[in-house]
C-alpha cells in the first residue's frame, strides 16, 4: 500500500501522467501480489492521486490528473492572488473529507447497496445525463452565449465515433482511432496543459511570479473546509452518489460538483476568478467518487470508471468475482476484501495529507523554478502521458489539437469547462435515451424516478434565474446602476479579428457536421442533429456579436492577464516561439521516437533559453533517463519507432 | 516494398545459416503480444498468463512481454498485424475472432485477409448461450416460444455474441426476440437484467458462469439456450439452437453466424510472411504451453478456462469460414448488417 501511495504521489504530482494511465502501466506487476496486498497497492495509488493532482492543478495551472481539471478554474488564480497555501489547504482538507465520505458510504451501503442501485434503469440513468448537462449553464460563467456553444461542441465531439445503437462511422474520417471517439485524458491534458505552457513560456519567468512564493493560509484553507462544511458535505454526496451509475467517473463528478458550487454560491461572479468554494466542491468530490465507484464495481461487476475498470481486472486476475459475495462475510463471501478496500482508501488519503502538509513548503517552491526550465519536461510528460493510457500515437496528435483549441477558446474569452462536461455525459446521455426508448417506449417519460429528476433539473434550471431577479430586484432598489454596466465596445462598425474568425469557424463546423450527418439516418443522427442546431444557431448568435463588437468582458479563467505585463510585441514573439518549440517536440517525437526525442529538444530548448551546459546536462540526462529508463525500459511502454529510422530501414 | 526487402533479407540470412542453427533465432529477443483490447479485460488476462508460461516453450526462451493496442472492438490491432508488423515471428496478434467473418461478411474497416495471417490457435474454445432471468418470465425454452411479447435480450454492439446471437435466432428458428442495443458491455447488460429492464442475453458460457454463479445458483437466472454442435458436460439438459433448426440452412446460418465465431473468439495470429520454421516453433510452443501443469493451474487460479485448439485446427477453421457458400454469406449479410 505504502508503494501504490509513494507511485500515486508522484503520478498525482506529476502533470499529464494520470491515475488511468499508471494503473494500466502497473498492472502487470499485480499479478504476483495477494488479493489484499493487490488492492491495497492500487487503491492505495488511486485514492492518493486526485489529492496531490489538486496541487499540481493549483501550483501549475496544469491539471495533474484529468479528474483534477476543474481544482485549476478557481485554485489557480488563488494561486496567482498570493493565496495559494489557502487553496492548498482547501484542496487537501476538502479532499480527506471528500475520501473519508466516500469510504463511509462504501462501508455503510454494503446492506443496501444492491436494491438501491436496482432500482435505476437506463431512463434514470439517462434523466442523471441530462441533469449533469444542465450544469453546462453554471458553468459559463458570464459569458453564457459562448458557454452554451461550448457545451454544444462538447457534445458534438463526444459523436465521434461509431454510433452506439446502429454503429454507423460518425466524423471518423475513416480512421480506426476514432471509431471510439475521442479519448478523454488526452483532450483534458491538451486542454489545459498547452495554454499553460504558452502562457508559461509568453511570461517568461516562473510560475510563482511574485506572489505564490508567500505560503500563507494553509490554515485558512484548512478552516475554509470546516466554514463551508454544507458545500463540502453536499459535494462529497455528488461525488459518491454519482460515480455509483456506470460510466460516471471522477473526470464528470469534478465539474458536476464545481458547477454545484458555483450554482449554490449567491455571489457567482467571483468564481473563476479565485473563489475558495471554487476548490473545496472539485477537492471533495473528486476522491470521494473512489467510494462511489468501488460500490458498483464490487456489488455488480459493473466498473463505473476507467480506474475501476482495470480494478475490476486485478479482481479477475486474483480469482475474486466482483458480485454479491463480495458484500457476504468470510466463508460464503470476501466481506474481508471489501473491508479492506475501506480502510486502505481512509489509510491512504489520511497518510498522503500527512505527507501533503509536510512537504508543501518544497512543492511550492517548484514554481519559483524559472519556467524555462520546466517547459521540456511538461512537454515531455504531455506527450508520454497521452500516450501510455492506450499506446496509441494518434492520442498524442489530440493531445495538440485540443491544445490549439484550447489556448484560442482562452484567448477568446470562452469558457473551456462546458466543452469537457459536454464531452462526457454526451456518450451516456445518448445511450441511455436510445436504451429507455427502445426499452419501454415513451412509458419511461412516466416513471417516478425520472419525474422527480425532472423536478430538479427544473428546478435547478428555473432557481436561479428566479432568486436571480429577487436579488437584482432587491439590489436595483438599493443603488441604481450596478458595476455591470461596462463601456459598450468602442467601435461599432464591422469587426473582422481573431475572436470574430473563430466564431466563424465555430459556425462552419456545426454546419459542416449538421451536413454530413444528414444521411445518419434517425437513430445514429438523432443525437448529432439535436447538437448540432442549437450549436449553429449559438455560434452565429455568437459571430453577429463578435462581428458587432459587443464583447463579453474575457473572462479570467485563471490564465493568461495575471502577472507581470508582456509587451504586446513581445507577447506574440514568444507566443509564436513557443508553439514552434511545441510543434518541434511533436514532430521530433515521430521522427526519432519518445527517449531520443526528449534528448534533443532538451537540451535545444535550454541551450536556446540560454541556460549554462551543466544544468542543460543534468537536466537532459534526468529527462532522458525518465523516458527511456522508467517507461521504455522497466514498464516496457512500446512508444513506437521513429520515423526516421524506419524510412533508413534501421529498425 | 519494405516488407518484401525484409523478407528477401530475412530469406537470404536464413539459407545463409545452417539448419540447426535456426532455433537461436529466439534467443535473447521479446516476443510480443499485441492484444486488441485494454489492459484488465478478458483477452488481456488470458495473454498475460499465456506470456508468462510460452517463453519456455519457443526454442530459445525468447521474453514474452503483452502490449495493449486497443480500439475498434482490435480491429486496430488486427491491422496492425497484417499491415504493420514485421513478419518475423516477434510479434503475435490477439484479437476477436468475430473479425474473420466479418471479412466474410465484407464489413467497413477490414484491412487484412484472413486467408494470409499465420495462425496461432485458441486457448479456449468459447460457446455462446442465452441466460434469462426468472423474472422476466422466460425459464426454458419451451415458456420463451409461447412468449407472446418478444423478449427483450441487451446488445453490446455489431460483431459480438449479444448481437450477432440473438439475430441469427430470431431470423433462423423464429424465437420471439427484441434486441436492445447499445449496453455498454455484458456487465451493464447483466445490471439492466437484473434491474427487470431485459430479460438478459446471449454471451460466452464462461463469462454468464463466471460472472453471474449467484444468480444461477439462487435460481434467478437460468441457461435456456446453448448455441453449441454438442452439449456442453455442465449444461446436459439444456437445449442446443440447432435442434430448433428446421432446414439444412438455418442450421447452417446458426453455424457460421453464432459458432464458429465464437469458439475461435480468443485467437492468437502471426504476420503474414512469417518464415514457417518460425510459426511451427510458436505453434509447437503453444501446444505445449496449453498442457504446462504450471502455465494450467497458473490459468486456474485466474478463472480461465483452458480448452485449446491448435494452429493447425484454427486454420483449417478459418479457411472453411473463407469458402462460406456466397448464397449463405449474402443471407448472413441480411441478418447482421
Amino acid at each position: 500500500m505504502l508503494i501504490g501511495i509513494g507511485i500515486g504521489f508522484a503520478v498525482g504530482i506529476l502533470p499529464g501522467l494520470g491515475g488511468p494511465t499508471t494503473l494500466a502501466l502497473m498492472l502487470p506487476f499485480v499479478f504476483k501480489m495477494t488479493p489484499v496486498e493487490a488492492f491495497a497497492f492500487l487503491l492505495g495509488m488511486a485514492a492518493v492521486t486526485n489529492t496531490t493532482g489538486d496541487i499540481t492543478s493549483i501550483l501549475f495551472g496544469i491539471p495533474g490528473e484529468p479528474t483534477t481539471a476543474s481544482t485549476i478554474v478557481d485554485g489557480h488564480p488563488m494561486a496567482k492572488n498570493g493565496e495559494a497555501g489557502r487553496a492548498l489547504g482547501a484542496a487537501i482538507m476538502s479532499s480527506l473529507f471528500g475520501a473519508l465520505f466516500g469510504a463511509i458510504v462504501l462501508a455503510l451501503a454494503i446492506p443496501i447497496v444492491r436494491p438501491l442501485v436496482l432500482t435505476f434503469g437506463s431512463p434514470e440513468f439517462f434523466m442523471l445525463a441530462l441533469l449533469g448537462i444542465t450544469f453546462v449553464a453554471a458553468l459559463s460563467g458570464e459569458a453564457v452565449l459562448k458557454g452554451l456553444a461550448a457545451g454544444c461542441l462538447g457534445l458534438w465531439f463526444a459523436t465521434i465515433g461509431l454510433a452506439p445503437v446502429s454503429a454507423i462511422q460518425r466524423y471518423t474520417f475513416g480512421q480506426l482511432f476514432l471509431w471510439d471517439g475521442i479519448g478523454l485524458v488526452p483532450v483534458t491534458i491538451g486542454f489545459f496543459a498547452i495554454p499553460e505552457v504558452i502562457d508559461l513560456a509568453v511570461q517568461g519567468s516562473s510560475i510563482a511570479k511574485v506572489e505564490v512564493g508567500r505560503l500563507g493560509g494553509v490554515w485558512q484553507g484548512v478552516r475554509d473546509t470546516f466554514t463551508h462544511w454544507l458545500l463540502v458535505l453536499r459535494c462529497s454526496a455528488i461525488g459518491t452518489f454519482v460515480a455509483i451509475i456506470p460510466g460516471m467517473g471522477a473526470a464528470t463528478t469534478q465539474w458536476l460538483a464545481y458547477a454545484h458550487a458555483v450554482q449554490s454560491s449567491p455571489n457567482r461572479e467571483r468564481f473563476g476568478r479565485g473563489a475558495v468554494e471554487g476548490v473545496l466542491g472539485p477537492g471533495a468530490a473528486n476522491n470521494s467518487t473512489l467510494g462511489g465507484s468501488l460500490v458498483t464495481t464490487i456489488a455488480f461487476g459493473v466498473p463505473a470508471s476507467v480506474t475501476m475498470a482495470i480494478l475490476m481486472g486485478a479482481f479477475l486476475i486474483q480469482g475474486l468475482v466482483p458480485g454479491p459475495s463480495m458484500l457476504m462475510p468470510a466463508p460464503k463471501g470476501h466481506l474481508a476484501v471489501t473491508l479492506a478496500m475501506v480502510w486502505t482508501i481512509v489509510v491512504s488519503n489520511v497518510i498522503t495529507v500527512a505527507i501533503c502538509f509536510l512537504f508543501l513548503r518544497q512543492l511550492v517552491r517548484i514554481t519559483e523554478v524559472r519556467g524555462a526550465l520546466l517547459i521540456p519536461f511538461i512537454l515531455m510528460l504531455i506527450a508520454v502521458g497521452a500516450f501510455a493510457e492506450k499506446n496509441v500515437f494518434e492520442d498524442v496528435m489530440i493531445v495538440l489539437v485540443f491544445g490549439a483549441l484550447g489556448w484560442v477558446m482562452n484567448r477568446f474569452g470562452w469558457p473551456r469547462p462546458p466543452l469537457l462536461l459536454g464531452l462526457v455525459l454526451g456518450p451516456l446521455a445518448e445511450n441511455k435515451l436510445f436504451l429507455s426508448t427502445d426499452n419501454y417506449g415513451l412509458a419511461w417519460l412516466l416513471r417516478p424516478g425520472v419525474l422527480v429528476l425532472l423536478a430538479v433539473i427544473l428546478v435547478g434550471l428555473f432557481w436561479p434565474i428566479v432568486s436571480k431577479r429577487r436579488r437584482r430586484a432587491t439590489e436595483a432598489a438599493v443603488a441604481a446602476p450596478g458595476p455591470e454596466t461596462r463601456p459598450e465596445g468602442e467601435g461599432r462598425g464591422l469587426r473582422l479579428d481573431g475572436a470574430s474568425a473563430f466564431s466563424l469557424l465555430l459556425v462552419i463546423l456545426f454546419a459542416w457536421a449538421l451536413w454530413q450527418s444528414r444521411d445518419f439516418g434517425v437513430r445514429a443522427g438523432l443525437f448529432p442533429w439535436a447538437v448540432c442546431v442549437p450549436g449553429l444557431v449559438l455560434g452565429l448568435a455568437q459571430l453577429a456579436r463578435d462581428l458587432t463588437g459587443r464583447r463579453d468582458e474575457p473572462l479570467s479563467e485563471g490564465l493568461g492577464e495575471a502577472g507581470p505585463a508582456v509587451p504586446a510585441d513581445v507577447a506574440a514573439r514568444r507566443s509564436l516561439e513557443i508553439c514552434l518549440w511545441i510543434l518541434g517536440f511533436w514532430v521530433a517525437i515521430w521522427l526519432v521516437g519518445f527517449a531520443l526525442a526528449t534528448l534533443v529538444m532538451t537540451v535545444c530548448y535550454l541551450k536556446v533559453a540560454r541556460e549554462r551546459w551543466p544544468i542543460t546536462l543534468v537536466l537532459t540526462v534526468a529527462a532522458f533517463a525518465f523516458v527511456y529508463g522508467i517507461f521504455e525500459k522497466a514498464l516496457a511502454v512500446p512508444f513506437p519507432t521513429g520515423q526516421l529510422f524506419v524510412w533508413l530501414g534501421l529498425s | 516494398m519494405k516488407r518484401l526487402a525484409i523478407l528477401v533479407l530475412v530469406v537470404i540470412l536464413a539459407s545463409m545459416v545452417p539448419a540447426g542453427a535456426q532455433p537461436r533465432f529466439f534467443e535473447g529477443k521479446t516476443v510480443r503480444i499485441v492484444v486488441g483490447f485494454s489492459a484488465g479485460g478478458g483477452y488481456d488476462t488470458y495473454s498475460r498468463v499465456i506470456a508468462r508460461h510460452l517463453g519456455r516453450h519457443v526454442p530459445g526462451k525468447p521474453t514474452v512481454i503483452v502490449e495493449n493496442m486497443p480500439g475498434a472492438g482490435s480491429l486496430i490491432a488486427a491491422n496492425h498485424l497484417y499491415k504493420v508488423a514485421k513478419p518475423d515471428g516477434l510479434t503475435i496478434g490477439n484479437f476477436a475472432g468475430g473479425l474473420v467473418l466479418a471479412q466474410v461478411l465484407g464489413q467497413p474497416g477490414i484491412e487484412f485477409d484472413a486467408r494470409k495471417l499465420e495462425w496461432l490457435g485458441v486457448p479456449s474454445r468459447e460457446v455462446c448461450v442465452c441466460a434469462l432471468t426468472k423474472a422476466s418470465g422466460v425459464t426454458s425454452l419451451a415458456t420463451w416460444m409461447a412468449a407472446t411479447k418478444p423478449v427483450k435480450l441487451g446488445g453490446v454492439g455489431p460483431g459480438t455474441s449479444t448481437d450477432d446471437a440473438p439475430r441469427v435466432l430470431a431470423a433462423t428458428v423464429g424465437l420471439p426476440i427484441q434486441l436492445v442495443r447499445g449496453y455498454k458491455g455484458t456487465a451493464e447488460i447483466r445490471l439492466a437484467a437484473e434491474s427487470g429492464e431485459l430479460a438478459g442475453g446471449c454471451w460466452q458460457w464462461e463469462s454468464v458462469k463466471s460472472t453471474w454463479r449467484q444468480g444461477l445458483e439462487s435460481g434467478d437466472v437460468s441457461v435456456v439456450l446453448q448455441i453449441v454442435t454438442k452439449p456442453l458436460p455442465d449444461l446436459p439438459s439444456v437445449p442446443l439452437a440447432s435442434s430448433l433448426a428446421k432446414t439444412e440452412e438455418a442450421r447452417q446460418l446458426i453455424n457460421a453466424g453464432i459458432i464458429v465465431p465464437t469458439e475461435i473468439g480468443r485467437l492468437y495470429a502471426l504476420a503474414p510472411g512469417t518464415p514457417a520454421d518460425r510459426v511451427q516453433a510458436l505453434r509447437a510452443a503453444f501446444v505445449a504451453t496449453m498442457r504446462d501443469p504450471e502455465f494450467v493451474a497458473d490459468a486456474r487460479r485466474s478463472k480461465l478456462e483452458i480448452d485449446s485448439m491448435s494452429g493447425e485446427e484454427l486454420t483449417r477453421v478459418v479457411q472453411n469460414l473463407m469458402k462460406l457458400d456466397p448464397a449463405l454469406v449474402a443471407k448472413l449479410k441480411g441478418i447482421l448488417k
